[in-house]
């Protein structure tokens, strides 16, 4: 439950959502979680009767090993200012869940941005398009089970360099004994 | 995406056309482009491309130590890349119950709104660009050169500071420094009238503005518009005032606003808003002298630091608008998520599709340009 | 817009504002190089002087930009902390954020003021630097980005330890240091910046780095894991090794290293001895080789080999004189610095994988060295150093002039010697100190006060013994006497001893370093005292070998002559320990395993005895 109390009216208002649990995190922030199924219900909850016009954003945070996909709606009030993250949990696979664009037209942008770099796909979304990744053939990046540094370490090469500075220490018997890449954790 | 990838669209005989506008066009702001169907000067609708400047920077900050992000940050708003650090901080610091002292605090709003000034100086050189008056353009740029200056001084480098870490700012203000950045604010506030002249008020300038790219306060809030593009439309909304961080409620400011949210109104709000970073910058300068104590709280070893898991969401008002930054600690040395929320996500590509779809073509770069849309952070 | 001068029309004449300008000095920007500011983050410096190769900037590197170079010529002296390493930078990933400069343990990198630097495609190599002071292209610049208390990164001071104040110690053998609780431990613990300066110096190359990072990381049983691929005697050296390796600490260098030794103690403190003995004994072969091995001597060198040998499959028998095992450890090392019970846990390990000691066995008398030859497939011999040199002056060979690690083993072993009301110790070094504090204790408890004096030939600042030690027997009111030669040990006419008289020394060492003191005699004092203690060296009672195994055998300066392997020249005889190198703990630890691998190796290949 909540650590301190919201504000009377925001607080009366989410409890009408099933199954929601409050947060407090801090004095203009409130953490929510709920089902999936019952976030546009809140997100028309608390636009329509609490001033929430604003989307700031919807991240997407991969949990792979619990085979979760977890989503976080950052939604903010002109009036009340305090902060509503929401967030809700989904099956890895398949990876769908419903846009919220009707509501929050700033949604386009994330729900796209999430697809292109999760592969969460979202119904009703206008463009599910690539944008930034257009000539990416590779799985969904931002994805955890895709190793980036691998992917680099087999496509590129490190610089090679033979300066005469080196040639002259090996000459002697020095040389590298540590290159940056044995120590990368 | 590749020019060499681009396959134009055959369209019936007509007076229709693709142009791909971008992605190094002096008439976009940074590398960006926009995929336009024109008929003949007019747009019939414009369609973003981003992507040139992906870094992957989200996925990179993941194999990084917590400290080693600091260098990375700053990158992803190149030209005002000083609320990126403080936000990372911020978040940082928020994670690990970490409390900043002070004199830090005022150190870091000193260094943002100095950013602030130098990064509207540059846009209002950009702007001025996109209409044809390049004297102001190099005046803008030269004139930032100047905080520039201060900026070296200060951090050890012009535009990435790579100044603020976690717990606080890295090096103390040298002496002196207060002096040198009353003289540099002066010297800005005695060009303002030259700006106005050439600027702002010219109406070479204001004829080509006024009306242009303009939205309701309705759809600027549909939108999701944010910082001084929303204020152009008469909603008083900073993240200074509604959600402060740093020792801004110790401070004494205005939040301008106009009314028309047109080209020109974003402008003047933006130039407004100069006066008033002025105005911060020289209180700051007044109390700093006596706000004494450390620079930074201590933080572990950065090779051996595990944060306790949690998740945050800060917030800043950069020059663009609202900034965010979500990070996710599973407990470990390294983030697990940071999701960086540029204020231009909106504003380069809904909002500049929307005002352009009904816009001519010589007013497209003017658009982008007084919607301050800055492509890195919408890239990342 | 209320302070914009804006008019709503225009105006012919506005264009002529411009006109201004031409009264307006121009903006002039000079054509020299512009010097960068003092703080600037340009191209790297490095002093070699002071850079000792560690590679921390090189883990901090968030661009992957620095390689560790080797140069030959450059010193290297891993008891120092010393590699002869130096950072390379790769210009093409470096951002120049700095915090290479920040972290560096000895302040040796910094970033200059010099920032421009052109090539062409075909010069690309010279954006792999080596920096050293003189800058990028040989030209100093000055010093831009550089380390300041403000922004350290690392943490030079360490947790403090608890300790018990002199006066709740003074008259009996309470255990001194407290030890790390878990959150000292974890914080002291993170200090670390991974170097392994430790593992280099450390005689038995401890896992240092690595356990240290498991004690951060919350698993004590790797941690314990980690010490025991090195070392069973980790209680014994958790409390007492002299600590080599926080001599190598990189971050000594500037402020104080890790407490490396305290968190080995405390990793070993914290899980219950099943535990402990479920590690030491992973790996241990299952089937017995058929072979058997015999130790003489169960102390910190025996005990290992055994450790060793015995996990290894081989039947191992460790012959002890004295009724318990330990050796010097349990009968030199006071209770106030290494409780039994700690002694004894790390022996009860040992044992638990399958060691046989026998106590009150005296090989030479209870058995011979030559029953052990036939009924054993080798031998070890790790006797220690258990009799104390004399000094030899007059009167030193009266009965109440003793010698210290005899009192030492006495009051181990609860035997009555007769505590002096007063006494002189003669040394400097930690056996000194030992017994100087022990026969103050003695004297607390027996007569309600100490006096004891210790006087050594050494200036203080140069006493062989810790400085810890020293400071600590100060503080428990023991008189320290530096610089002092001892001349005679004084009788008077009823033939009973009244004290020690000693001259001021002048000189220790000779023009060419031999032991030639020079002494001052007109400074001479007399030092009352019922006992005098000498405390000036020890040597091994090799007369179980017997004279003509005695004559047979190598020998150099005195003490028995070992190949690489710790083999004599005897095919089935080995040494090892203090006996061969010298007192120390954790050499002997060492030795032990070198004794061990040797004996395996060559047992491999050879018929049993049996």
């Amino acid at each position: 439950m909540s650590r301190q109390s919201l504000a009377p009216q925001l607080e009366f208002l989410l409890q009408e959502i099933e199954g929601i649990r409050i947060h407090r995190k801090g004095p203009r922030r409130v953490r929510v979680d709920l089902a999936a199924e019952t976030l546009p219900a809140l997100l028309e909850l608390l636009k329509g009767r609490a001033g929430y016009v604003h989307l700031s954003a919807i991240t997407c945070v991969d949990w792979m090993e619990q085979e979760e996909f977890e989503l976080v709606y950052h939604l903010w009030s002109y009036e009340t200012r305090v902060l509503v993250m929401a967030h809700i949990r989904l099956p890895r696979d398949p990876g769908v869940y419903l846009s919220v664009y009707d509501l929050f037209k700033p949604a386009a942008f994330f729900e796209r941005d999430i697809h292109e770099m999760f592969g969460l796909y979202f119904e009703g979304s206008p463009d599910m398009g690539k944008f930034i990744l257009t000539e990416w053939e590779g799985p969904p990046p931002m994805r955890k089970d895709f190793d980036g540094e691998a992917w680099v370490m087999n496509h590129f090469n490190w610089q090679a360099y033979h300066p005469d500075w080196l040639k002259e220490i090996e000459a002697q018997g020095g040389g590298i004994t540590t290159r940056p890449e044995d120590v990368r954790r | 995406m590749r020019p060499e990838n681009y396959e134009a669209v055959n369209h019936p005989p007509s007076n229709e056309f693709e142009l791909f506008f971008g992605p190094n066009h002096p008439g976009i702001e940074g590398n960006y482009a926009l995929k336009v169907k024109l008929n003949g000067d007019q747009v019939v609708s414009a369609r973003a491309d981003g992507g040139y400047l992906h870094r992957g920077f989200e996925k990179l900050m993941e194999g990084r130590l917590w400290i080693q992000n600091i260098a990375l940050v700053p990158r992803i708003c190149v030209p005002d890349p000083v609320p990126m650090e403080v936000c990372y901080s911020l978040a940082v610091e928020e994670l690990g119950g970490i409390t900043v002292p002070e004199r830090a605090q005022w150190i870091r709003v000193l260094q943002l709104e100095l950013s602030r000034i130098a990064a509207h100086l540059f846009t209002f050189g950009g702007h001025a660009a996109t209409t044809g008056m390049y004297s102001n353009m190099y005046w803008g740029v030269a004139d930032r050169d100047q905080i520039l200056d201060l900026f070296e001084e200060l951090s050890g480098g012009r535009v990435y500071h790579i100044y603020n870490i976690p717990g606080g700012v890295r090096r103390d203000i040298p002496t002196g420094y207060l002096e040198r950045v009353t003289r540099t604010l002066d010297y800005i506030e005695s060009r303002l009238p030259d700006y106005d002249n050439l600027f702002f008020t010219n109406q070479v300038f204001v004829q080509r503005a006024r009306g242009i790219g303009a939205m309701s306060q309705e759809q600027a809030l549909e939108w999701g518009v944010t910082g001084p593009n929303l204020r152009a439309t008469g909603l008083a909304f900073d993240v200074r005032r509604d959600d402060p961080y740093l020792v801004y409620d110790q401070l004494e400011f205005d939040i301008p606003i106009e009314q028309a949210g047109d080209a020109w109104a974003r402008t003047l709000v933006r130039r407004q808003e100069l006066v008033q970073s002025i105005r911060i910058v020289r209180q700051v300068v007044e109390r700093l002298p006596h706000v004494g104590g450390p620079i930074r709280a201590l933080i572990p070893n950065p090779l051996a630091w595990n944060l306790p898991a949690g998740e945050v969401y800060t917030r800043v008002e950069s020059s663009k608008g609202e900034l965010a930054y979500y990070v996710v600690s599973t407990g470990g040395d390294k983030p697990y998520r940071v999701h960086v929320r540029g204020p231009s996500a909106m504003h380069a590509v809904q909002v500049l599709e929307n005002l352009t779809a009904h816009a001519r073509l010589e007013d497209i770069a003017q658009i982008m340009f007084s919607l301050d849309a800055c492509p890195p952070e919408v890239d990342r | 817009m209320a302070d914009i001068p804006y008019k709503d029309k225009g105006s012919l004449l506005n264009p002529l504002k411009a006109l201004q300008f031409f009264a307006r000095p121009p903006v002039t920007e000079p054509l020299e190089p512009r010097p960068a500011s003092a703080n600037y983050r340009g191209f790297h410096l490095n002093d070699w002087e002071k850079c000792i190769g560690c590679g921390t900037c090189q883990k901090v590197c968030d661009n992957a930009a620095i390689t560790m170079v080797r140069i030959p010529g450059l010193p290297a002296d891993p008891a120092q902390g010393i590699r002869d390493q130096r950072p390379a930078i790769d210009y093409g990933r470096c951002c120049w954020c700095g915090l290479c400069v920040d972290i560096c343990p000895t302040a040796s990198l910094a970033l200059s003021r010099e920032y421009v630097h052109t090539c062409t495609d075909a010069e690309l190599d010279s954006y792999f630097v080596l920096p050293d002071p003189n800058g990028m292209h040989g030209r100093y610049y000055g010093h831009g980005w550089s380390k300041s208390a403000d922004s350290d990164l690392v943490d030079l001071q360490r947790q403090a330890m608890g300790e018990l104040e002199p006066s709740a110690r003074g008259d009996n053998f309470r255990e001194i240091v407290a030890g790390y609780d878990d959150q000292q431990a974890l914080l002291e613990a993170s200090r670390c910046v991974q170097c392994g300066m430790c593992f280099d110096a450390c005689p038995t190359h401890m896992h240092a780095p690595e356990y240290i990072r498991a004690i951060w990381e919350g698993r004590v049983e790797d941690a314990v894991r980690w010490i025991y691929r090195t070392n069973p005697f980790a209680h014994v050296c958790g409390r007492v090794c002299t600590h080599r390796c926080e001599e190598a600490c990189s971050l000594g260098h500037r402020g104080e290293p890790i407490a490396i030794r305290w968190l080995k103690r405390y990793a070993m403190d914290a899980l219950p001895p099943e535990r402990v003995k479920a590690i030491a004994a992973e790996g241990r072969v299952a089937t017995p080789s058929g072979r058997r091995v015999a130790i003489v001597g169960s102390g910190p060198a025996g005990l290992t080999a055994a450790f060793d040998l015995a996990k290894r499959g081989h039947a191992v028998t460790v012959f002890e004189g004295l009724p318990e095992p330990g050796g010097m450890p349990r009968y030199g090392i006071p209770e106030y610095r290494l409780p039994y019970a700690r002694l004894d846990q790390d022996i009860d390990v040992i044992r638990s994988v399958g060691v046989d000691i026998r106590c009150s066995t005296w090989v030479g008398t209870d058995i011979t060295l030559e029953e052990l030859r036939r009924d054993f497939d080798a031998v070890v011999l790790a006797l220690g150093l258990q009799f104390g040199r004399s000094t030899r002056i007059p009167n030193s060979d009266h009965p109440q002039v003793r010698k210290a690690v005899t009192l030492l083993r006495q009051a181990t072993a609860g035997e009555a010697f007769g505590t002096p009301r007063s006494a002189v110790v003669i040394g400097g070094g930690n056996v000194a100190m030992d017994i100087a504090r022990t026969l103050a204790r003695l004297q607390r408890r027996e007569y309600g006060a100490a006096r004891v004096t210790v006087t050594a030939l050494e200036a203080r600042s140069h006493f062989l013994a810790d400085a810890i030690e020293v400071l600590e027997a100060a503080e428990e009111e023991i008189e320290i006497l530096d610089a002092r030669g001892p001349r005679e040990c004084v009788v008077d006419g009823a033939g009973n001893l009244v004290g020690l008289r000693s001259w001021r020394v002048k000189s220790i060492f000779d023009a060419q370093g031999r032991f030639a003191p020079v002494y001052d005699e007109s400074d001479e004092r007399l030092h009352e005292a019922e006992m005098v203690v000498e405390a000036i060296g020890q040597v091994a009672d090799t007369a179980l070998l017997g004279e003509a195994l005695t004559e047979r055998l190598e020998w150099r300066r005195g003490r028995l002559r070992v190949d690489a392997d710790g083999r004599t020249s005897e095919p089935w005889l080995w040494a090892a320990g203090d006996m061969v190198n010298g007192p120390d703990v954790v050499h002997a630890v060492a030795d032990g395993h070198r004794v061990a691998a040797g004996i395996h190796a060559w047992l491999e290949q050879r018929e049993s005895v049996q």
